[in-house]
């Protein structure tokens, strides 16, 4: 997605630089609200059992299909176990993968972005065909024909989601370079007899990084949301694993305990909005 | 309005980037290959080979040799490629019938679908975006948030919730009957979701800055209405991007496609993709791949074309697309690309 990605990395209207310092300094409610979603979230991951003692693998036999309780906050499963423990040690998988995938999106398509606006000519020709073809295949297609290549495995579902936000993170970053190339204080700094490899780490990378800091939140968000399409469909871990994508596919097939479906898709949602919060934020005060 | 922008230019710039589209879709087939040929171990005969497909050995050996999987990985898609530039897409490891035959089979279903989801889209995202400048203090605000939580919710819970709700609750359709119009529409609903929320920011933020415009302050202080203004003045700079965009969401519809038509049992090119992935019937998933960057391409270079006729703020220099307007942040690069 990353259309509106694109869009946003424009250049902001001038004359409201104080303006925008202001707010940078004050952080609004709604985004400290996001960040500490983003903290419990990544505190589940790490660490599933200080947050519930109860077995996400095994359950009870007697404690079938109980609703929302005080003993299970998200209610029991079809064969007895707590969804709050499946949701809550499911975290670290859906999490992670999607943390791979970003990280392979930024060093893949950041580099290509980088070597592409900063060498031009015919490094840049070449790249940007390469890209214009990345993007030509729908990416969901290609991280499932990826997937299925790679095989039904959630850190194959994470690489492929990975190889299929390339071409954003290159597009964005080579725009970046290439507004910043033309600076007149990097032109400053070839002119006092800085070296191409000093400029591009001192002055090209930092100023693009903003950007793609931005782009890397929000594609951690979109990345959740790819993976978890991706173990919808069977194509990641199987069963007995409770990765947030599994548990919603698995939950539809019982429509009498709606709490299978909204309990995972509720923290889902909640986790995406929140990166979609902070990533909305650091564009505003970028 | 052709004359206006230069008709030499024009010729140049259409020829160009024709050229480039045949150059991409010619690159998209070769990267598919790539990626489908890296599949570890030997699944083409592991599927050949199953009982449950039916192939005499006879068979099975015509198909070997007709795919050239004797052969090195580069002579293989050579073959594949030279056949695919006349127009043969294979055969189907699963059913041994032609490729281009499952195909066709199930396009139709997949073009209404994706027609339906982007037009649904386009309804929404002005609705939402209009109702963002122009509804009462706390609605129109509010609105502000629907383009953030459409991008949040997967496309798989949209379906879900329809289904129940629609389907299950108030029984307007049945999902069995997926062809029906009702179903239809909810499908395409579940589909344009996420594409309206793309299409709605741009469009907020279009319309946001062409309202700050000075010629927007000057027909306000020479006494037009709101909706006065907004129908002659601010529409039209504030929509023409949304064609790009539209263009754009093409690729998110038919990806999206996989998971729609699976929720909602559809015959379709996705579920097509979902049963060639799970019986490894590479064939035809090189060829759908294909298919989709083709689409893609295509319709991205019509919309590229169309673009300089209907914004004259867009001239063709040298056969290259300058804009002599301000930068507009909500245009974006033509080719650009959204997952």
């Amino acid at each position: 997605m990353t259309l509106s990605a694109v869009a946003r990395t424009a250049p902001a209207p001038a004359g409201s630089r104080r303006a925008r310092r202001r707010s940078a300094r004050r952080i609004p409610p709604s985004v400290l609200l996001s960040v500490l979603v983003l903290i419990v979230v990544v505190a589940w991951s790490v660490a599933p059992g200080l947050f519930t003692s109860q077995d996400p693998v095994n359950g009870i036999p007697a404690d079938l299909f109980r609703p929302p309780s005080a003993a299970h906050w998200f209610g029991t499963d079809q064969i007895g176990r707590d969804v709050f423990s499946r949701v809550v040690h499911g975290t670290a998988s859906s999490v992670t993968s999607a943390l791979v995938a970003v990280a392979i999106g930024l060093v893949v398509g950041g580099l290509i972005g980088l070597l592409s606006g900063f060498l031009g000519g015919i490094v840049d020709a070449t790249l940007a065909r390469f890209v214009d073809v990345l993007l030509a295949i729908p990416s969901f297609l290609m991280a499932v024909v990826v997937v299925s290549a790679l095989g039904f495995e959630t850190i194959n579902a994470a690489i492929a989601t990975g190889v299929s936000a390339v071409a954003v993170f290159a597009r964005v970053m080579r725009s970046e370079v290439l507004k910043t190339r033309s600076a007149v204080f990097v032109e400053a700094a070839l002119v006092l007899g800085g070296s191409r490899w000093h400029v591009l780490l001192r002055h090209v990378l930092p100023n693009a990084s903003r950007s793609v800091l931005q782009l890397a939140v929000l594609q951690f968000g979109l990345s959740i949301l790819t993976i978890a399409s991706l173990a919808f469909l069977g194509y990641g871990d199987p069963p007995p694993a409770s990765d947030w994508g599994l548990l919603v596919s698995i939950g539809k097939d019982y429509p009498l305990a709606p709490w299978l479906v909204w309990a995972p898709a509720f923290v889902t949602i909640l986790t995406v909005l929140s990166l979609n919060r902070i990533s909305r934020w650091l564009r505003k005060t970028a | 309005m052709a004359d206006r922008v230069g008709n030499r230019g024009y010729v140049t710039y259409a020829l160009r980037r024709a050229a480039q589209a045949v150059v991409v879709i010619l690159l998209a087939y070769v990267l598919t290959f790539v990626v489908i040929s890296v599949l570890p171990g030997d699944p083409v005969t592991t599927t050949l080979r199953n009982p449950q497909s039916g192939f005499t050995e006879e068979q099975i050996a015509r198909i070997v040799s007709y795919y050239g999987l004797d052969q090195p990985v580069l002579v293989q898609l050579w073959h594949s490629l030279s056949r695919f530039l006349t127009g043969d897409l294979g055969v189907s490891l699963r059913t041994n019938l032609p490729v281009s035959h499952l195909v066709a089979e199930v396009v139709p279903s997949t073009l209404v679908l994706a027609a339906s989801a982007l037009a649904i889209a386009v309804v929404l995202a002005f609705t939402i975006a209009f109702g963002v400048q122009y509804l009462p203090r706390p609605f129109g605000p509010a609105l502000r948030a629907f383009p953030s939580l459409f991008l949040s919710v997967p496309t798989f819970l949209i379906g879900l919730l329809l289904i129940q709700l629609f389907s299950f609750q108030l029984g307007l359709f049945r999902v069995i009957d997926s062809d029906s119009g009702l179903a239809t529409f909810f499908a395409a609903l579940t589909l344009g979701i996420f594409v309206s929320a793309q299409i709605a920011e741009v469009l907020i933020a279009n319309l946001d800055q062409e309202a700050r415009q000075e010629y927007a302050g000057v027909a306000r202080s020479r006494g037009l209405g709101q909706v006065q203004l907004l129908l002659r003045h601010l529409l039209k700079p504030s929509a023409l991007p949304v064609v790009t965009v539209l263009a754009l969401m093409v690729g998110e519809v038919l990806g999206g496609s996989v998971i729609t038509e699976a929720i909602f049992g559809r015959a379709g090119v996705g579920s097509l993709v979902q049963r060639s992935v799970s019986t490894q019937d590479l064939p035809v998933l090189q060829a759908v791949v294909t298919l989709a960057a083709v689409v893609f391409v295509v319709v991205n270079l019509v919309a590229d074309l169309v673009y300089p006729l209907l914004d004259p703020r867009v001239r063709l220099l040298a056969g290259q697309r300058r804009s002599t307007a301000r930068p507009e942040p909500g245009v974006p690069e033509p080719g650009v690309a959204a997952r």
